[in-house]
């Protein structure tokens, strides 16, 4: 009796039970989910206990004037868009340095992406020495921030100040330049291209120190991005006489122009948020300054809001030629 | 017949396992010259000497300002008035070294930073990892969101925050229930309300602790000059780049097949658990990496250093950083020898990354490479 209670029931079970495993299935998804959001709980707590309360202080001192009174505290009083007047109208400097800073982004972003991207590709060729030769290139990523920039910055003060003073000796300490931009120019001048171009790649030449140092991570990220490209389309490419060259811009270019995307954005934001930046240098020193903590504020976050229009703008047109792969 | 007989291979001798025979071949002259003489291996030739004289061109750009340095902090002062010295020292001198080792601190400045360093780094790469774990693998609602202000924080430059960073950590209280548990909340101009606020202090006048001692006075408690303000920021993946790293292991983990975990929920194992003994085990040469990215930028960071450490109590790296006393000087070469004074010094704090980046520097590439990165 007992037992075929039992299999009646068990028999009707997946019967009268079939909207409730839908409910069951939804409630695993939530299980899940909830682990997520255990996994995600360390910076959801600090983005909203730390996080947003630095950014609306900062916004709010942006706005206001603080006086340290002494043994209470400070005081916050609200001033309006008197910082921002300030850092706009009064302030000789600002904007002559915005406008410097925003033209040397337009010209490090394109001459970083463009070297990583050739860097990445030759040392994601088989030869011998590749191991050391990555292991160099990599070197920048690891050693060249921080305290180096401060320390370089002090240095290159002082070395100015020698060089000035011997300048009409036999400048021998500006031994330190790796090539001569004349002869560059001279080079180039040959070639009949617009002086635009010349003016780019000589620039591009002097630079060459700053931007290896700076495009380190953007190496690391391009190498990942070919490595992730399946081989079995080189060799069909190559069954089908395709040359390296062609190569290059059928295959290898489109599978990485989202590496591509990535890296630009990731190269506005870290380019505009180091310390040797003219802008960000410019602040920084506003900073000791009378009232100088809050225009700063004030002009940082009138920087930052430009950086991101550019940011949008850019990922916006950039990313209509992106090609993503179909995944199955 | 005859014909057709010498042009078959003639054995010449002939034994269980191997075989040798004698036929025509085209001679050694020819086959080069097949060989080498084309424009396909020319080509090649030519590329790969290209190749070779560029990387090692830009190995030489990297490396060079590295030599410069070396060569300088082994000069004494006479070279750096000497022309005729240029990057091999003359007068050969351990000076330098000697005084900044001496008269900078640098010892405990070497304990205290690896000490933050080590802390931070170790924490933030276990952070991290847990949420981009979370992040890539799970799917609920806002999970775009959260990782749009993972991004968020990445771009926000820190110099913004400056001011309010240094004040958040000075009198640091989360949502005002510090001060409202110590006596300091206040509620505008209603009396009776403050009275009653301002007699709920649950920690007395503050004891010997001095940091509620500062609790109380200024209803708030000051984490400056301490590690708690980078612990708390890495224990919340706010620190450094920490949204490069959260990026960078997001993409690793979403590499990771579902099938494994799958399968070890199977075998009814929980979700943090899969994590630990899984995931993790899996992905420790992308940790390394973070770490070691984590490590050498808190190393040589010296704007969090020097926005939370106002006085000199604790010594950090960037207080190495300084002239010696016993090495200043009114010498002629002053302005090349202070440069080449402060270069040793950066060469004395890169000294331990150089040799961990030596260990470490394979599974760089590897994390990296096997994190399959993908843009979407």
């Amino acid at each position: 009796m007992t037992n075929e209670l039992k299999l009646n029931q068990t028999v009707s079970v997946p019967q009268n039970k079939a909207p409730k495993k839908k409910k069951r299935i939804a409630s695993l998804d939530k299980k899940k989910a909830r682990a997520g959001w255990f996994f995600i709980l360390p910076f959801l707590i600090g983005f909203v206990a730390v996080y947003l309360p630095i950014i609306f202080d900062s916004i709010k001192y942006s706005f206001s004037r603080i006086k340290i009174v002494s043994g209470e505290g400070f005081t916050i009083e609200n001033v309006g868009f008197a910082n921002y007047n300030e850092a706009l109208f009064v302030n000789p400097d600002f904007v002559k340095t915005l406008v410097t800073g925003l033209k040397e982004l337009a010209f490090d972003i394109p001459a970083i992406i463009l070297f990583s991207l050739f860097m990445a590709v030759l040392l994601n060729q088989k030869m011998a020495g590749r191991a050391v030769f990555r292991a160099i290139f990599f070197i920048p990523v690891i050693l060249s921030t921080g305290l180096m920039e401060t320390i370089n910055a002090a240095n290159a003060v002082e070395e100015m100040m020698e060089n000035e003073s011997i300048a009409d000796g036999t400048g021998e300490s500006a031994a330190a330049q790796i090539v001569s931009a004349i002869d560059i120019e001279q080079l180039f001048s040959n070639m009949k291209v617009g002086t635009e171009l010349v003016g780019y790649v000589v620039q591009m030449i002097n630079d060459i120190y700053d931007i290896v140092n700076r495009s380190g991570v953007q190496m690391l990220i391009f190498l990942a991005g070919l490595q992730s490209i399946s081989p079995a389309i080189y060799e069909s490419c190559q069954m089908d006489g395709a040359t390296g060259w062609e190569t290059f811009w059928k295959i290898t270019f489109p599978m990485i122009s989202p590496m591509i995307l990535v890296n630009a954005v990731y190269t506005i934001i870290d380019s505009f948020t180091t310390d040797s930046n003219t802008v960000m240098k410019f602040i920084a020193n506003q900073y000791t300054a009378t009232n100088g903590q809050e225009v700063s504020s004030a002009m940082a976050w009138m920087y930052f809001l430009i950086v991101i229009l550019i940011v949008a703008i850019f990922a916006a047109i950039f990313s209509a030629f992106v090609f993503y792969q179909r995944k199955d | 017949m005859n014909a057709q007989e010498s042009m078959a291979p003639k054995i010449k001798k002939e034994t269980k396992n191997k075989i040798k025979v004698e036929f025509e071949r085209t001679p050694l002259k020819e086959r080069l010259k097949a060989k080498f003489i084309n424009t396909a291996f020319i080509g090649n030739v030519v590329w790969y000497l290209f190749r070779f004289i560029l990387l090692v061109g830009i190995a030489y750009i990297v490396l060079f300002p590295f030599y410069s340095k070396i060569a300088g902090s082994f000069m004494s002062k006479e070279d750096f008035v000497d022309v005729t010295v240029m990057l091999i020292p003359k007068h050969f001198s351990l000076d330098i070294y000697k005084f900044i080792l001496l008269e900078n601190n640098y010892f405990q400045a070497f304990g205290n930073t690896l000490l933050l360093a080590g802390s931070t780094a170790l924490i933030q790469t276990f952070i991290c990892c847990l949420i981009a774990y979370g992040l890539a693998k799970f799917k609920f609602k806002g999970a775009k969101l959260i990782f749009g202000a993972v991004i968020l924080t990445m771009v926000v430059p820190h110099q913004t925050l400056q001011l309010s960073l240094f004040m958040h950590f000075r009198f640091f209280d989360v949502f005002g229930i510090l001060g409202f548990l110590s006596g300091n909340a206040s509620v505008g101009n209603v009396e009776w309300l403050n009275n009653i606020l301002a007699s709920i202090n649950i920690f007395g006048d503050g004891g010997t602790s001095k940091l509620l001692q500062g609790l109380v006075a200024d209803g708030g408690i000051n984490l400056n000059n301490t590690f708690w303000p980078l612990i708390v920021l890495s224990l919340t993946g706010l620190a450094f780049k920490n949204g490069l790293y959260i990026f960078l292991l997001r993409q690793f983990f979403r590499g990771v097949p579902d099938e494994l975990e799958e399968s070890a929920y199977i075998d009814g194992s929980g979700t943090f658990r899969t994590f630990i003994q899984i995931i993790l085990p899996l992905s420790i040469p992308m940790m390394i990496t973070v770490f070691l990215f984590a490590f050498s930028w808190q190393w040589t960071d010296d704007f969090y250093t020097k926005l939370f450490f106002t006085t000199t109590k604790t010594v950090l790296m960037p207080d190495v950083v300084a002239i010696p006393k016993s090495l200043e000087t009114n010498y002629a070469g002053q302005n090349l020898y202070y440069p080449a004074i402060r270069n040793t010094c950066g060469l004395l704090i890169m000294l331990p990354l150089i040799i961990m980046y030596l260990f470490c520097q394979k599974f760089l590439v590897q994390g990296i490479e096997r994190s399959g990165l993908t843009a979407d």
